[in-house]
Order: structure tokens, then sequence, then C-alpha cells
């Protein structure tokens, strides 16, 4: 790919008007998986970052796109001169590999605001909530002067956690009707919530669901999450109810943990920077054994001719040294 | 952190941009168009109906789509597909492959196509068809 990537980060982080194209382009590449997606995030490693990095997870249908969109209303309201980041992540298609990319749908009134940049993301495969490129684009967010960003997850099941590994606090989106105080004790997903907002206040059953939900996290004094009573909370997103509420806690535990968080972000890193090479690793690793196909790899060890070891020795010593 | 075996041997996905523009809410056309893309292995961003050239635009530029797909039933395709271009030139975004689809009249298709609109589909279009024909268009623009 002969695209100058010295010039598109040196774009997307001036206030010119190519900005928002070049930060966009970056992201392609970043979540492109290719030895140019490690090469942005190399370069990246220096830029800006934002100073509240928010997860949304839940099942799907839960609300996660209506309550970016609330979010994003108040938060521009309140701060007029921020500028804010979205990203947000459904699932690709394992039979076609397309995806239907929807959750811009729930905020499109903001797509004329200047200063709110939506990016949708395809999974493309990665299992856990994000796609293997949002790591990359949450950088380039930060580099085109985004103060906050809010990452929404695909619908998750029980153990899509990965949003730990990249948000400052991540709220789990819960709607009345999602089972009661059992699906609330279960390990996975309800652990990695920071924040717990019941979202559909508006519907039957919301104020029961809440109560529970109340009892069941405080149930016990975390260690990893500070859990007060304040972190549970209930709100409608369709009727702009307890969102400005919402803002107000989670800009209290920025200015309270904000240093941590920085921190925290820091030590993520080599996860990171890991992960995006065993990306590239497995890419390489495709195209060797693609290259592979015409000698019979799996009939030879089939028939003994060759040791299964040694296959994949010479697969991983081929993928080491050939750039695809 | 797995990723699929599928995925990583293949070519990052072609991303379209599908949407409507102005007051007609008719969105049954744009839907069907979306998911027959998704199926061909599209990465398929979905603006929803009644948007604004300017939000099109907008969007197309931040999602940095290829192709940028507009359908039309209340006869203002040319107006709106005016106002689409000139918002996607503005944000240095002119290259992006449009095309179009709906109840166009095959006057108004040629004045499309000689304001830029690589392709319109009409009513009775086959899935195939703008499957393939889109695929066409962005062969084409590789080698340009």
């Amino acid at each position: 790919m002969n695209v100058d990537v010295e010039a598109l980060i040196r774009e997307a982080g001036t206030a010119g008007p190519g900005r928002i194209r070049a930060a966009a382009r970056l992201m392609t590449i970043a979540e492109g998986g290719s030895g140019a997606a490690v090469n942005v995030l190399g370069k990246l490693a220096g830029a800006p970052e934002p100073r509240l990095v928010l997860g949304l997870t839940g099942s799907p249908g839960s609300g996660k796109s209506s309550l970016v969109d609330r979010l994003l209303q108040h938060c521009r309201a309140e701060n007029p001169d921020s500028h804010i980041g979205v990203i947000a992540v459904d699932p690709s298609s394992p039979y076609s590999n397309g995806a239907f990319l929807g959750d811009r749908v729930r905020m499109m009134r903001h797509a004329g605001d200047p200063n709110i940049f939506i990016r949708s993301a395809a999974t493309r495969g990665h299992i856990g909530g994000l796609a293997a490129g949002v790591f990359g684009m949450l950088k380039v967010m930060g580099l085109a002067g985004c103060d906050i960003v809010l990452i929404e997850t695909v619908g998750v099941g029980q153990m899509e956690i990965e949003i730990e590994s990249l948000a400052d606090l991540v709220l789990i989106v819960l709607a009345p009707g999602q089972g009661d105080a059992m699906q609330f004790q279960k390990a996975g997903l309800m652990e990695a919530g920071d924040v717990f907002v019941v979202n559909k206040g508006d519907c039957a059953g919301a104020a029961e669901f809440h109560a529970q939900l109340m009892a069941s996290v405080r149930l016990i004094d975390h260690d990893r999450k500070q859990r007060g009573p304040d972190s549970v909370r209930l709100v409608s997103a369709r009727e702009d109810d307890g969102i400005a509420e919402l803002l107000d806690y989670l800009d209290r535990r920025r200015d309270a943990e904000a240093d941590r968080w920085l921190a925290r972000r820091r030590t993520r890193l080599g996860t990171h920077l890991r992960a995006a090479v065993l990306e590239l690793a497995q890419r390489r690793l495709e195209a060797e054994w693609s290259a592979l196909a015409d000698s019979d790899p799996v009939g030879r060890v089939l028939r003994g001719e060759t040791g299964l070891a040694e296959l994949s020795d010479a697969l991983l010593r081929h993928a080491a040294l050939n750039n695809v | 952190m797995a990723s699929s075996i599928a995925f990583a041997a293949q070519h990052p996905p072609v991303r379209i941009l599908i949407g409507k523009v102005g007051l007609d809410g008719h969105d049954r056309g744009a839907k069907y168009v979306a998911h027959v893309l998704r199926d061909a292995g599209y990465e398929v961003i979905y603006t929803g109906i009644r948007r604004a050239p300017e939000e099109i635009a907008e969007a197309a530029v931040q999602e940095d789509v290829a192709v940028v797909g507009l359908s039309f039933l209340s006869g203002a395709h040319i107006a709106l597909f005016r106002r689409v271009i000139e918002q996607l030139r503005r944000r240095c975004a002119g290259q992006v492959v449009l095309v179009g689809g709906g109840t166009i009249p095959p006057d108004d298709v040629r004045t499309l196509k000689s304001m830029g609109v690589a392709e319109v589909f009409t009513p009775g279009t086959s899935a195939r068809t703008i499957v393939d024909r889109i695929g066409q268009l962005l062969d084409k623009r590789q080698v340009a």
C-alpha cells in the first residue's frame, strides 16, 4: 500500500479541513490488520490521549446506541468546545464476511456536528466484543483531538469482556426482562462492569429490575471495582430520563480517578501491541498455509511423511520471514 | 483476542454507505440492497431515512467508504444527488463511487450519470446485477 502514513498523521493532528478525512483513512489502515496497521500503531504511540474512554456493552437491543446518542447530546450541550469520538462495533458475518453496521442510525442527529466523529467497525472474525482494529482507531481518535471517546461493543452475551482492556470505565447496559438476581450472580460480564445502567426505565418492570440489580451488585464489596450505590443507574434513553445525572456521576468519577486511569492505560499498552502482533502473525500464517496448499501438507502429516511439530515449525519460521 | 481463520486470509472487506436523503421514508428497497450487499461480503454502513446531504457526506468521510448508495422514491433524486456530490467534494471526498436506486425515469438516469453517478438501479434490477455492477465499478476504480 503506497499511502503516506506520516502525511496522514500530520494532517489528522491539525485543525485543517482534511483532518477528519485523514483520520478516517488512518482508521481504515488500523483496522486492515496488515503490517501497515502495526506501523500506524507504532507511529501513534506518543499521540495525544482522550481524557475519558467510556465503554458501553450489553445484550443486543438493550439500548447501547440510543444511550450513546443521549450521552453525546448532553456532553455537547454542557461542553460546547469538547470533541467526542464514537467507535461503534457490530458483528461481521461468519458466512459472507459482510456486515450490517447500523449503530449510526441511532446517532444520526449528530452527523452534522463538526465536533463529533462517529466510526462504525465490523468485528471481522474477532471474538471478545470488539474488533481487532479498535485499539488503533482509539489512538487515531486521540490524535484527531477527541477529549472523550465512547466505545460501543457488539451486543454481547456473558463472556465478551475485552472492552475492559480499553475503557477507563465499563458501562453494562441492561434492560428490564433480562433475567433476575441469578443472572447478576454469574461470572464474566457482570464482573467487568464499573457502572450498571438499567435502560428502558419507562418500560414495565424497570424499577424492580433496578432494585434487584442494586441488591446483587452491593452484596459484595469489590476489590477491583468501586461499586457504590451510585454505580447502579436507572435511565430511559428514549425519554431522556436520568441521562444528565449519569453524566454528572461519570464526570465525578473521572475527576477522582483520572490519574489512576492514565497509569493503567500505560500498563495495558503491552497487551494491545501483543494483540496487534498476533493478528499480523495470523495473517502471515494463513498466507503461508495457502502457499503450501499444492504440497498437500495435511496429506503428508496423515501419511506420516512429516511430523506435525516439524510442519508447524516450518510454518512459523516462514511466516516470520515473509511479509504479507 | 482470537480471530477467525477465514478472515485472516483475506483482504479487508470494502465499505459501502447506504442511505436515504430527503423526506421520502420508503426504506424497504434501501434495506433490501443493504442486506444483499452484506451477503455479498461488503460492510454496509446504514444511515436510515430522511438524512440531509451534509449528513450523508460527513458520514461517508468519517466511515471512509468506497461507495455511497442512495435510494430515492420521491422524485427529488437530481436535486438531492447534486447536493450530496457538492458536499462530498467540499470534504475532498469526490472520488467516492456513487450509485443510486429507485423510481428514476430513463432521462433522469442519463442526467445523473452525466453528473457523476456511476450507476442507477431501477425497479426490477436483480440482486445479482447490483452486486456484479458494484464489483465492476470498484475494479475499474482500482485500475484507474
